[in-house]
């Protein structure tokens, strides 16, 4: 099995760069913000400092990690999917259920470990950077300097390995359920009849419902009225309520699907009905590109419209003085900014990782007298479909957030600045373009490369 | 754009003509790495026929027809399918010519895994933009004995009607040839059977062309005449063949070793 680990990802890297990269991003942003708590660990460091950090690494750092273990596990769970026929391979010369989850969690533990490994030196760079910009802003004393050192490292690679295998567990579990056959007819990609949403799926949704509940409460009794801590609320309620959203993902593609499909025939012709068919037939898929579209509309819509009521607060509470202030903003919007940043690798992540394993597919409509305008025009109208979902979801729950915080932090549930619409709207824009991007670019891309040919025989 | 050339339009009824065509894999001018895996490949089949063409591996059989079918550019060389010349277009316009002229049969389906029966035999109509005949494809899947099937998923079929979805899908669109890549390869003998019948069946009653690729001398032995290539060029010709001549002529292409013969052990190879 060893042997079998270390072949399939010396020899095809390619299949498993979406899990790296996903770990790789997600370990150095866990490494950045946990150098914080190195860095408040050192000798010397003055209490007030030492609490700023603190509280930054464990509050943001702490919905940071809630995002990373989701898009790790999404994304590990994609990897593992797309070779579905490799395990019903596997199964079917003779491994036991066992030996392929070891051979999948071996696989992913490796590559987790290497990425986590490689995430450490950008961890560094981006930690000095976050702590410079605390440094800036005097939230930190100036004779404090930043730490690197095994509180990053032990959270990053922690964080990196658990998420991993969870991902991989979920996935083998499904794989090795399945009878050799099963899984065979499986692979070859019809969608199987499994329900939309698994026990656990709905026991996670259960959950995640529950601390957004949690959350926005506080923000609406203990935390009402209390100045800056209103947001160490807020923030957690944005990310639960995104996180809620894209575990629903595949209900919603469901409903919109339905609710829009005829809308989509009417203008896509052909294509249009080629895509509503595909995506009604894989929800369950399509669906895995729907969770990073809410993701990262909910929390870039949430915290960064919550961080404009809360900046236009501090300055009509005068409780900074304006060029600081200034500053303050910006200092925000590193934090906030990183976090959507890695929101939106994710996302591509997924779409260009989803889109390429249907290049057969692709061929096949080739090969049914499809015109690459037309696949190309499927594969849109499919986006469409996919980022509309993903952006309505994310939306809402930035509206989750936002509005209970706005009450709390400002007493008026619906922010009265039009800035605030503006960071939406220009966030549905982000969302909606580089999911439109990703996939239609991929899919000229995998197109291109196989001609018709080429899709159709390699099979 | 493809043009209709006087000459073929002239000549006797004919569904496909290949003139010096060949294809060559890899850098050219030399190179050593360059494959040639055609190599002037001149012949012409006239409509209503039914063609089988053999070669050993790497004799260029798949090439020839992917060549022949559109789906890949010879290097040089014509062909011409009904009259129309398929050179030198961009994608969407092979893609156009393909799906008014050509059927497509493969060893693996190449059914849309999403569509259901009747849907993926009224693809290629639909992506034409043509008038879509609901009832002729019905028709035609009753006729193949797929009747009580229409809605079902190709995942829900066997290999043997899963390849029957594909025969009527070729069919519907009344194309001029229809092209089978070793269409019998994946399926048992009784299912391999019935789909050369069937294949055998539209050009007798309704008189299309069918080029078909296989390694399998019974397959062979349905088509009115076998082709055989090797290294590249056409080796011979074989006309209402039987199993045992398409297996001794290919034992002498040196395709099997005697003892591999699947159909006897008919001498030794060359």
């Amino acid at each position: 099995m060893f042997q079998l680990t270390t072949r399939s990802l010396v020899k095809r890297p390619g299949s498993f760069v979406a899990g790296f990269l996903a770990v790789f991003f997600g370990a150095a942003m866990v490494m950045a913000f946990g150098s914080l708590l190195d860095t408040a660990g050192e000798p010397g460091v003055p209490d007030q400092s030492k609490e700023t950090l603190e509280t930054m690494a464990f509050v943001v750092g702490g919905w940071g990690l809630a995002l990373v273990v989701f898009a790790v596990v999404s994304t590990m769970s994609l990897t593992v999917r797309q070779r579905a026929r490799e395990m019903a391979l596997l199964k079917s010369i003779g491994a036991t259920p066992a030996q392929v989850r070891r051979l999948v969690v071996g696989e992913t533990v490796a590559l987790a470990a290497l990425a986590a490994v490689a995430a450490i030196v950008p961890a560094m760079g981006l930690g000095q950077l976050l702590f410079e910009a605390l440094k800036e802003t005097g939230q930190v004393d100036e004779g404090v300097s930043h730490a690197f050192g095994p509180v990053a490292i032990t959270m990053g690679m922690v964080n990196a390995m658990v998420a991993a295998v969870v991902g991989a567990l979920i996935t083998a579990r499904r794989a090795t359920a399945m009878r050799a056959a099963e899984a065979m007819a499986d692979a070859s990609g019809a969608g199987g009849d499994e329900p939309l949403m698994g026990r656990a799926r709905w026991v996670l949704t259960l959950l995640a419902l529950l601390a957004t509940a949690g959350s926005t409460t506080a923000v609406l009794t203990v935390l009402d009225g209390e100045g800056t801590d209103v947001m160490t609320g807020a923030g957690p309620a944005v990310v639960a309520a995104s996180v809620t959203m894209a575990l629903l993902a595949p209900v919603l593609l469901r409903g919109v699907t339905l609710a829009l499909g005829w809308a989509l025939r009417l203008l896509g012709g052909v294509s249009g009905e080629l895509a509503v068919r595909n995506v009604r037939q894989r929800t369950g898929e399509l669906a895995r590109a729907v969770a990073p579209v809410a993701l990262f509309t909910g929390t870039a819509a949430g915290t960064l419209s919550m961080q404009r009521v809360e900046n236009l607060r501090l300055r009509a509470d005068g409780l900074v003085a304006d060029e600081s202030s200034q500053t303050m903003e910006t200092m925000n919007y590193v934090v906030v900014g990183i976090i959507v940043a890695f929101c939106c690798i994710m996302l591509v992540n997924t779409l260009v990782s989803a889109t390429s394993f249907r290049r057969r597919e692709f061929g096949q409509q080739r090969l049914a007298g499809a015109t690459p305008r037309q696949v190309f025009l499927t594969v849109g109208l499919e986006a469409l479909l996919v980022a509309g979902t993903g952006i309505v979801a994310g939306l809402v729950a930035a509206g989750v957030g936002l509005l209970p915080f706005g009450q709390a932090r400002a007493d008026a549930w619906v922010p009265d600045d039009g800035w605030v619409w503006v960071i939406q709207g220009a966030v549905v824009a982000v969302a909606f373009l580089v999911t439109l991007a990703a996939s239609i670019g991929t899919a000229r891309r995998v197109v291109r490369r196989s001609s018709a040919v080429e899709a159709a025989l390699a099979a | 754009m493809f043009r209709v050339t006087d000459e073929a339009v002239a000549g006797a009824p004919e569904a496909l003509r290949l003139v010096s065509v060949s294809k060559v894999y890899g850098r050219g001018g030399g190179d050593e790495t360059a494959v040639k895996a055609l190599d002037g490949v001149t012949l012409s089949l006239p409509t209503g026929t039914f063609t089988a063409v053999m070669g050993p591996s790497g004799s260029g059989k798949s090439t020839l027809l992917q060549c022949a079918a559109g789906l890949d550019q010879p290097s040089a060389g014509l062909v011409v399918v009904a009259g129309a010349q398929l050179a030198g277009n961009s994608e969407a316009e092979l893609t156009r010519l393909r799906r008014q002229r050509i059927g497509f049969i493969f060893q693996q389906f190449n059914l849309l895994p999403t569509l259901t029966v009747l849907q993926n035999v009224l693809l290629p109509s639909k992506l034409a933009g043509t008038k879509i005949n609901r009832a002729k494809a019905v028709s035609v899947l009753e006729r193949l004995g797929l009747g009580q099937r229409l809605r079902h998923l190709p995942a829900q079929l066997s290999g043997g009607q899963q390849q029957r979805v594909a025969i009527a899908r070729a069919l519907v669109t009344e194309p001029e040839v229809v092209f089978a890549d070793e269409p019998t390869g994946a399926l048992d003998t009784r299912s391999a059977r019935e789909v050369l019948g069937l294949l055998t069946q539209a050009v007798r009653d309704y008189g299309r062309t069918v080029v078909m690729v296989t390694h399998d001398p019974v397959a062979a032995s349905y088509a009115d005449q076998v082709i055989f290539l090797a290294d590249g060029r056409l080796a011979g010709a074989l006309q209402r063949p039987t199993a045992e001549e398409v297996a001794e002529r290919m034992t002498r292409l040196g395709a099997w070793d005697a003892e591999d013969s699947p159909v006897a052990a008919h001498g030794v190879g060359v």
